[in-house]
């Protein structure tokens, strides 16, 4: 044993993907645990998809200590922020409207292209022909510009007594050091359609997810192993009624089966873990298959004779003298089973027939939702992509890992 | 010999292919700038043109919006402008009621004419009904409670005479308008060629296809089938007639591409290939904002639209726990987090329940007006109120007893569902969020999604106990509304009605309340009606046999303008409402379309 698993650990593909999943695995366990604990379903933001970053509170940067800095561009990266190259030509194109000459004016002298602006524009006028998409558009620029030439210092005020007193003034050399700021949340991969922070749902969800692949897995390899075994052992009338089911489950594809039966245990009875049972009992059949050609190559061994004419049991001589030449084998289908699971489960969820959502965030339903909220069309990539970066990283790593063995374990591939 | 039998097969299909192709007019390259395209009304393949049927699923040519009908193809006597209220006329030229609200007598406009040229008369109206009754279509089974008869005085004028109760008083006026507005009228001569040739029986009556239909509006069918619905416009409309509109609609074609689904539609609208969208989209504001699409709606900032209507979480009183704890309904009203269903479902184009307080009206001003606020202002919430909602369930009794951490009634966990269509995702967001707060007070809130044919059959049985809390909207804007939504929330009208789609789909009977709502129809002193109005908002807020999640557009109006231009918008001062170009007064607009440049 100690040497197998010596030989197990010399293979650098399976060392690869054990480290992998290993890394998930304590991410998983210890996330929540030391960094960021609480309910993962917790809708924090109002509204969808913030997008990843550094959130500061504003309210308690105004009360914060400031210091003067006077950095030379501070005024340029202000200007460029409120008034593009799109809009400086935009703004052209308006006096063209207004039939103003402006063969004179240098787009980039932003001064006097604003003095210009205040002159001639008027959110009233309705150039004809124009839409009101664009007039809009111009009205939105006006308001952008007009902040530009907006005073030197900002004043905030507090209401008391039906009066306002004012309580700070900002200027424009005004900085805090992020680190001062009573409230400030590192959001490293933005919020959902719900608010909720996707790091946070996206580690619990992976915990879920390896559960549901663990036990979909455990009861497929459970099936298939006990049918593989009986009927490549025992043979005879037992193997063709165990191979007619194992067929009739073999050409009926297995997701379609997998949408019916979910469909019809209805919403309310969709846990996870019923989820995960449903995705066992359908992926069964290729264990099967697989494990019983593997006995009827061993049934006939002499050791297995042996065994038979010292009268031992049916189960004795299949658990001591046929399982332990096909340990491997099993192990390794049960690391794909597992794979294989998950992934079924993201491919129910997206379909609307996974678990039941609100109770626990599974990888499928993070990808169910961000698509009936359009992410992938409206850029939302932070609600989608590391899911699917997730589910790409288990399966490889358990791939990985069955390589690794398969390389270790079958005589024809080894070094 | 196998070879051949392919070969012809495919020889086969491709003639089929192409006689299909050519069976109709080709409508393959409608020339763009004299079409307008719409996405997000019609679903599924056109089934009739039958004006005088049900279930035609012709949503360009035969729909009762909620905000007033769709006259493209067929016209009402009246049209509703939501943003004001007025009632303007289209084929009635004027109306007229009697001191006690008994009868109404309506002058028909001299122009108008069918497109046979043959005049529009008050035997077409009289026939409409009688038929419409006999027959029992959404027309007749609608108003046939509060018309009794309509009766022909002369070619151009008859009168509705309504229902009258025992005391000899009008049992509804205010629905005897709503079907002035919201009701087309179909051609005698036509309904007579319909009954004949279905020997007079209702059933095939409602399912003829209706292909021969004759029409008053100024548009018709030009082509349909499973990929796009098309009408044409009828050069020889009526309403250009200078007392009618005195011109002919922009587009010559209207024109609806049958989409797969909401995202479909949305990207067609993105690239142009939509003009006006009836479809929620999210964040509407990022089509021009970041994408700099030239997409706009009717407000150019939050909401974008006019709410007229509340999407409402009904509970099922069927379910003792929720019959016999008003506290319970409450407390789980008051706990949920309105903020975040408005700015997550609805991407904040609702307002907010702190600046349009909840009652029984949409937020309309004229609606809002309608009832004392002050009176009622301690009995209202903005929500996300836990600590609240705990203490009154505490109150209550309603505790958790064996310490598993869900609160207990007479003994058994209180473990309620919230429920709404699978793929709505906007009311299943605000589900979620309703589930969050069941978790925050200690009641168990699971939310479930039934696909739509399993749901919509379950939530009108008045008898069904599948569903705990569960999500429909009220009625939006018409002549009759607060009035008929009110009615929705607390009247029992609809109590045990088996296939209830009209109203009180959770069964909250009130006779106090009731009493109130049969007053107000024929009260039309404004003090005495702002009083009603306020006292079944005071009953709606303490009982709480629902709750509204958010206030909503009863239709989406984006409108990408590539191609045509000077849509209804809310600055311009042309107060034509927001209502896709093609319901009530919003038909309007179709007259005063522009192309671009």
């Amino acid at each position: 044993m100690k040497n197998t698993l010596r030989q197990v650990f010399h293979s650098s593909k399976f060392l690869v993907g054990f480290i992998i999943f290993a890394l998930i695995l304590l991410t998983v366990w210890l996330y929540p645990l030391l960094i960021n604990p609480g309910n993962p379903l917790e809708m924090i933001g109002v509204g969808t998809f913030a997008k990843p970053g550094t959130y500061v509170s504003l309210y308690d940067a105004v009360n914060t200590r400031t210091e003067t800095l006077r950095l030379p561009d501070a005024d340029d990266k202000r200007v460029a922020y409120l008034l593009s190259d799109a809009d400086r030509v935009a703004m052209i194109e308006w006096f063209g409207i207004m039939d103003i000459d402006v063969s004179e004016l240098d787009a980039t002298d932003t001064d006097a292209l604003l003095d210009l602006w205040f002159e001639n524009y008027d959110p009233a006028i309705k150039p004809k022909g124009m839409t009101q998409a664009r007039r809009n558009f111009f009205k939105r620029l006006d308001k952008s510009i007009r902040q530009i030439r907006s005073a030197d210092t900002l004043k905030v005020m507090h209401p008391e007594e039906d009066e306002l007193v004012e309580r700070s003034s900002i200027t424009k050399t005004d900085y805090v050091n992020v680190g001062d700021v009573a409230n400030v949340k590192l959001l490293p991969l933005g919020t959902d359609n719900f608010g909720r922070d996707v790091l946070k749902e996206l580690v619990s969800a992976t915990g879920t997810s390896i559960v549901i692949g663990l036990i979909a897995g455990v009861v497929a390899t459970l099936i298939g192993l006990t049918l593989g075994l009986l009927a490549g052992y025992v043979g005879g009338l037992v193997d063709d009624v165990i191979m007619f089911i194992t067929n009739i489950f073999t050409v009926i594809p297995s997701f379609v089966l997998l949408i019916l039966i979910s469909y019809s245990i209805g919403q309310e009875q969709r846990g996870a873990s019923v989820v995960a049972l449903v995705i066992g009992f359908t992926s069964w059949t290729w264990t099967a298959r697989s494990v019983r050609s593997q006995v009827i190559s061993l049934r006939n061994r002499d050791h297995v004779n042996l065994s038979k004419l010292s009268g031992h049991s049916l189960v004795r001589i299949i658990v001591t003298d046929i399982l332990p030449y096909i340990a491997s084998y099993v192990v390794m289908a049960f690391i794909l089973q597992v794979s294989s699971g998950i992934l079924s489960e993201a491919q129910l969820s997206l379909l609307g027939l996974g678990p039941k959502t609100t109770v626990t965030p599974t990888l499928g339903l993070m990808m169910n939702w961000a698509m009936l909220y359009s992410a992938h069309t409206n850029g939302s990539w932070w609600a989608y992509f590391p899911v699917i970066l997730t589910i790409t990283l288990i399966s490889f790593s358990l791939n990985l890992m069955n390589t690794g063995l398969d390389q270790v374990f079958n005589p024809t591939l080894r070094d | 010999m196998k070879k051949i039998i392919a070969l012809l097969l495919a020889l086969i299909m491709l003639v089929a292919l192409g006689a299909t192709a050519y069976a109709d007019n080709d409508v393959s390259e409608l020339p763009r700038e004299e079409t307008l395209y719409f996405a997000g009304q019609q679903w599924g393949t056109v089934l009739s043109w039958n004006i005088m049927g049900t279930n035609q699923n012709n949503s360009m040519a035969i729909a009762g919006g909620p905000s007033g009908y769709r006259t493209l193809m067929f016209e009402t006597l009246f049209m509703y402008n939501f943003m004001n209220g007025d009632i303007i006329g289209l084929l009635g030229d004027s109306y007229e009621w009697n001191d006690d609200l008994t009868e109404v007598s309506v002058v028909l406009k001299d122009a108008a004419k069918w497109c046979d040229g043959t005049p529009v008369t008050a035997e077409d109206v009289v026939k409409t009904w009688d038929v419409s009754v006999e027959i029992g279509n959404t027309a007749g089974t609608t108003y046939g409670a509060y018309i009794d008869s309509i009766e022909a005085t002369g070619e151009k004028t008859f009168i509705i005479h309504s229902k009258l109760d025992a005391e000899g008083r009008p049992v509804n006026p205010l629905k005897v308008t709503d079907f002035l507005t919201g009701s087309p009228i179909a051609q005698a001569a036509w309904i007579d060629k319909l009954v004949e040739r279905n020997g007079g029986d209702a059933v095939s009556i409602l399912n003829d296809p209706g292909e021969d239909v004759v029409w008053s509006g100024p548009y018709t069918k030009y082509y349909s089938d499973d990929q796009k619905v098309v009408l044409i416009r009828d050069d020889n409309y009526w309403g250009q007639d200078a007392s009618m509109w005195g011109k002919l609609p922009v587009p010559k074609y209207i024109a609806h591409t049958i989409y797969a689904d909401n995202p479909a539609g949305e990207l067609a609208l993105k690239a142009g290939e939509v003009d006006v969208c009836q479809q929620f989209i999210g964040n509407v504001q990022d089509l021009w904002l970041k994408d700099g699409l030239p997409i706009s709606t009717y407000y150019e900032e939050a909401p974008y639209g006019v709410c007229l209507t509340m999407p409402t979480a009904w509970y099922n009183m069927n379910l003792p726990v929720l019959a016999e704890n008003a506290a319970l309904r409450k407390a789980i009203a008051i706990a949920v987090d309105y903020d975040t269903i408005i700015a997550n479902a609805m991407t904040n184009q609702s307002p907010s329940f702190a600046d349009v307080p909840r009652s029984l009206m949409n937020p309309t001003d004229g609606e809002q007006a309608l009832y004392n606020h002050d009176a009622v202002a301690d009995l209202q919430w903005a929500g996300n109120d836990i600590e609240g909602a705990i203490a009154m369930l505490d109150e209550a009794g309603l505790v958790d007893t064996d310490g598993d951490g869900w609160r207990e009634y007479n003994g058994e966990k209180i473990s309620l569902n919230a429920v709404c269509p699978n793929g709505w995702t906007d009311w299943q967001a605000s589900m979620e969020v309703v589930a969050a707060a069941g978790d925050k007070i200690g009641v168990e809130i699971t939310t479930l999604y039934p696909e739509w044919d399993i749901y919509q059959t379950v939530f009108t049985n008045p008898n069904q106990t599948e569903y705990a809390i569960f999500m429909w909207s009220p009625e939006a804007a018409s002549p009759s509304n607060p009035w008929t939504r009110v009615n929705q929330f607390l009247g029992k009208d609809y109590v045990g009605v088996e296939n209830n789609w009209s109203g009180n789909w959770g069964q909250y009977v009130n006779e106090e309340a009731d009493a109130l709502i049969k007053q107000i129809p024929l009260t039309t002193d404004e003090e005495a009606l702002k009083d009603l109005y306020t006292q079944l908002t005071e009953i709606y807020l303490t009982e709480v046999p629902s709750f509204s999640l958010m206030y909503r557009p009863s239709l989406f109006h984006a409108v990408n303008e590539s191609v045509w231009t000077n849509f209804p918008a809310g600055d311009d001062g042309r107060e034509i409402p927001p209502a896709d170009c093609t319901d009530g007064y919003g038909i309007a607009a179709l007259y005063e379309l522009e192309l671009v440049g």
